[in-house]
């Protein structure tokens, strides 16, 4: 029994410990690896980027870089994910490494939530600076309210130098020039200091008599009167009134130093300019599209039906950010991150021109270790087994037109 | 020796060990408190609470005070009635900003790197003195309740206002104007907080013009009261011996 009663006295203990510290060890989200733990069909038929470029591979801390590019916000938006009318553009970074420079959508600077449009295509960038050395994976991202992060492709870029020697100037309006990084740190530490001191002196007042035990037992006496003496009562009203007058004299001075200070800023951002993509001339039929699970490929049948007026070819599939390259049609020279570039992924049963006016019935199979190591495969498994993509189109003179496609998707296990 | 026996001798030993006591309860209050208040406090001051971007004229002002009365109120009530201990908000806010403290520098700032200066708390020392004078100069609850709650909702915001004005100092970024704190709150990545769940500014006190902060702040006050009698109950009941009293 004895025993008994020792253990569960020592497990409530390191219980209670463990509610103590649980408080303290919260520490914000800093990951942005959920790239590949997010839903399939969240990735391929929510937001599509594609001709993305970040800037560098390496910066030293204090250099800019850039990532760039374009963003389709589907037409087949799943219903299961509220419409990104109050989206913002974020970046998929693991906490500041990089400080956002600025985000722009449309050439409109985007510090707030934005309305953005089905079917419209936006051109975005983000100026990192960089803050803290490391191989950071650097990902573009789109949160959507009621929908989630929307986390688009990441590159690996490596920031060097120190983290010591970073610094944030800002110019006020009230033109002083100061460092972001540290301003205001040490009125911040003051402030809580000198009220952590006046709070810990209160308790130093009652502490220096006994406390507990013999205050308990006059309580219970009925003398809990005598326990207050007048002493005490002089020395209270005195804190109560030094903390009114120290409130009342730091409020003073502070306005005074700073006269002019403005609400924080909120609210979104309507009216975001998106780009006018020519109108394809291409028409593209989704007859029928599997995934053989074994192979590691889809296989799409597609009627092309060529309404323009120069010879096009299929050049590229691109969904979820997994680009699939015919390349005798088309490479990339961005420097695309590897895993997830297929550069040789593409592969069209009759890859000649389609001729003005032509028609086609083609097999396309989009095949990489990428389905399996992003878990596209997995759309399978989705409530919703559709996929959807981009189809680039070039003809010979290298003018590109992109079409979208969105079709069921068939899994075969042979 | 058996149960009747007394465990000390002497009158000095007696004082020794009721001494010895008041160290050992004072610590496992403090710390017992610290855990189960920031717990509280993070759950429902959270945000607001965690980033300078968040700490607004409307919604921290109202939010936070509301949220932190709780416990002071509840220790208040077990440490006054049953020990005329004055102390009791003071000490919840002790062991709350050493908590919070620990928490920002080690792993807001040591793990993550958020500055200082962006994930501070909130100030709430000048409320819990003011609170706990209240209480020892009335001895009333009901008192304490009214004109204890209100100071704790109205010093909230002027107790803070020296550490956060500087960072409301407007600046023009990019052809937009936002304060400092909202700069922070750009250029430092949360990736896991975007924009729009930030609540700030937000409500129908429109009409209040910029005179809104002392307006959220009465309000605040009055539900503070409030949720001082409800928490003061608490306390009571939980400081009660009634169960473990020999029949
Ligand atoms: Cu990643």
């Amino acid at each position: 029994m004895k025993i008994l009663k020792d253990k569960v006295a020592k497990l409530s203990f390191v219980a209670l410990l463990i509610t103590m510290t649980a408080a303290m060890f919260y520490t914000p989200t800093a990951s942005a690896h959920g790239e590949k733990s997010q839903a399939a069909f969240m990735r391929m038929r929510t937001i599509h980027w594609f001709d993305l470029n970040w800037s560098k591979e390496e910066v030293p801390v204090n250099d800019t870089m850039t990532i760039s590019g374009k963003f389709f916000v589907f037409s087949g938006w799943p219903e299961t994910v509220d419409k990104p009318e109050i989206s913002f553009l974020n970046i998929g970074i693991p906490g500041p490494v990089f400080i956002r420079a600025g985000s722009w959508i449309g050439g409109q600077l985007v510090p707030r939530s934005v309305s953005l449009e089905l079917g419209e295509t936006y051109e975005f960038k983000v100026l990192l600076k960089a803050r803290r050395p490391g191989d950071w994976h650097v990902h573009t991202m789109l949160n959507v309210k009621g929908g989630g992060p929307i986390i688009g492709p990441g590159k690996w870029v490596t920031v060097t130098g120190s983290m010591g020697s970073f610094v944030n100037p800002v110019t006020t309006l009230t033109g002083e020039t100061i460092d972001l990084e540290t301003y205001n740190l040490s009125n911040t530490y003051f402030w809580h200091a000198a009220w952590y001191a006046v709070g810990l002196l209160w308790i130093a007042y009652w502490a220096r008599k006994p406390l507990f035990i013999p205050r308990s037992i006059a309580v219970e006496a009925g003398k809990a009167d005598t326990l207050i003496t007048p002493a005490d009562r002089k020395v209270t009203l005195a804190f109560a009134v030094g903390t009114i007058a120290i409130i009342a004299v730091s409020m003073a001075s502070t306005n005074e130093k700073f006269p002019i200070t403005t609400p924080l800023q909120a609210g979104l951002l309507r009216g975001i300019k998106s780009i006018q993509l020519p109108v394809p001339t291409v028409a593209v039929k989704v007859e029928d599209a599997t995934y053989r699970v074994p192979g590691r490929a889809m296989q799409m049948t597609l009627t092309i039906t060529n309404n323009g007026d120069s010879p096009v070819r299929l050049g590229e599939f691109n969904t979820a950010g997994v680009r699939f390259l015919d390349p005798a049609v088309a490479q990339d020279e961005t420097g695309y991150p590897d895993d997830l570039l297929a550069e040789e992924g593409l592969t069209v049963s009759d890859n000649s021109a389609i001729a003005p006016g032509q028609s086609r019935t083609v097999q396309v199979t989009a095949s990489d270790a990428a389905w399996e190591v992003y878990r596209l495969a997995d759309l399978i498994y989705d409530p919703d087994s559709r996929f959807a993509g981009l189809l680039f189109f070039y003809d010979a003179a290298g003018n590109r037109q992109l079409v979208t496609i969105d079709a069921p998707l068939i899994p075969t296990f042979i | 020796m058996s149960a009747s026996q007394s465990a000390v001798r002497s009158r000095a030993e007696a004082v020794k060990v009721s001494r010895t006591f008041d160290w050992l309860i004072l610590f496992t209050l403090f710390f017992v408190v610290l855990g189960g208040y920031h717990i509280h406090y993070m759950l429902t001051g959270g945000d607001w609470d965690f980033w300078t971007d968040w700490k607004d004229r409307r919604l921290w002002v109202t939010v936070a005070p509301i949220v932190s009365i709780t416990f002071p109120a509840a220790v208040q009530a077990c440490l006054w009635w049953r020990y005329r201990l004055p102390f009791g908000a003071v000490v919840c806010i002790l062991g709350l900003l050493l908590g919070e403290w620990i928490n920002r520098y080690l792993n807001f700032w040591g793990w993550t790197y958020f500055p200082v200066n962006f994930c501070f708390p909130s100030n709430l020392m000048p409320g819990a003195i003011v609170l706990d004078a209240v209480l020892l100069l009335t001895g009333s609850m009901t008192v304490t309740a009214v004109i204890g709650g209100m100071a704790w909702g109205l010093l909230f915001y002027p107790g803070n206002w020296p550490i956060i004005a500087p960072l409301h100092v407007p600046v023009e970024y990019n052809g937009m104007m936002m304060t400092l704190a909202d700069l922070q709150g750009y250029h430092y990545v949360r990736t896991g907080t975007p924009e729009y769940i930030r609540m700030v500014e937000k409500g129908t006190l429109r009409t209040f013009g910029k005179d809104v902060a002392p307006v959220s702040a009465f309000f605040s006050a009055f539900v503070s009261i409030l949720i001082y009698f409800l928490w003061h109950f608490f306390g009571q009941w939980f400081a009660s011996t009634k169960f473990v009293e020999a029949a």
